[in-house]
């Protein structure tokens, strides 16, 4: 192994023994579940949840997420500063990911447009084939996040999203329902993964954990 | 210095996990890393619990780098 093969090595090891925790995983999965509940909640009530719900999750889950991780994470394995540049890999990738969604919402806003006066047919191929669309979406944007923290997993979640959303199509299973199945798979792993951790790191004894001794 | 060479900075409880030495250990060779001028040591309080963190110095980077630069013009020199 050269030198800069165990210097990638070891990068990737601190990496990830940080996001080993199964936190990331939980709190994706409970996004999935409230956003597939707010759209069930937004046909019973006829209220808007559908399009409020995200901004509201994002509120909530947020600081629950950082927290989380200040009380679970840092007391096993310590704290660590990692450097910008996975930073602004990570930040060119969320820029991408606005910049596509925008596209997504535009797209949308001619499907209402040319919803009254008749619509292309590769909008109606969108329209028609709108679930697997929208399954090899969240497939796509799953490897990229995969690839850009290097957790491997994420590609899995992007497979599972991608299989389910085409199985949905073909046997009509109704959107929000897929978003429940997800969001209850990935909450499974993130937790199976969470007591892996907690078995692998535990609390250390007394208060001195992280004081140089 | 491998460890901290590729984050930004750690502490003390986080380059033992990832070391693997024990605290003794590490921290006599922290101490020597410090008095090297290699190692920054920054104590602070987060949470109310005291917390410190380790960082290279300029010293300290531009030590390792040299010292990658010498062991891989050592290993290009070794017969194939």
């Amino acid at each position: 192994m050269t030198k800069q093969n165990t210097l990638r090595e070891i990068e990737k090891k601190a990496y990830m023994s940080y996001h080993q925790d199964g936190l990331l995983d939980i709190f994706v999965g409970l996004y999935a579940i409230a956003f597939g509940l707010g759209m069930i909640a937004d046909k019973i009530l006829e209220f808007g949840f559908g399009a409020i719900m995200p901004a509201i999750l994002i509120a909530i889950v947020l600081p629950i997420w950082i927290e989380a991780k200040r009380k679970i994470t840092m007391p096993r394995i310590g704290f660590v500063k990692f450097g910008t540049r996975g930073s602004n890999k990570l930040f060119a990738l969320l820029l991408g990911l606005a910049v596509a969604g925008l596209g997504v919402f535009m797209l949308f806003g001619v499907f209402l447009a040319t919803g009254q006066i008749g619509r292309p047919w590769w909008i109606e191929i969108l329209f028609q084939y709108g679930m697997i669309w929208i399954g090899l979406g969240s497939a796509v944007i799953g490897s990229l996040f995969a690839y850009t923290m290097g957790l491997k997993r994420l590609y899995g979640y992007g497979l599972l999203t991608f299989a389910l959303f085409a199985s949905g199509h073909f046997l009509s299973i109704p959107f929000e329902y897929l978003l429940l199945a997800i969001g209850s798979v990935i909450i499974a792993s993130g937790a199976v993964l969470l007591v892996q951790f907690i078995r692998r790191y535990p609390l250390p004894k007394g208060a001195q954990g992280n004081v140089a001794q | 210095m491998m460890h901290l060479y590729v984050v930004e900075s750690a502490d003390f409880q986080f380059l033992q996990h990832q070391t693997g030495m024990t605290p003794g250990n590490l921290s006599s060779h922290l101490r020597k890393l410090e008095d090297a001028g290699y190692v920054e040591v920054t104590k602070e309080f987060v949470d109310r619990t005291p917390h410190t963190a380790l960082k290279l110095t300029r010293k300290g980077r531009e030590a390792f780098k040299e010292y990658r630069r010498n062991v891989k013009r050592l290993i290009e020199k070794l017969p194939e």
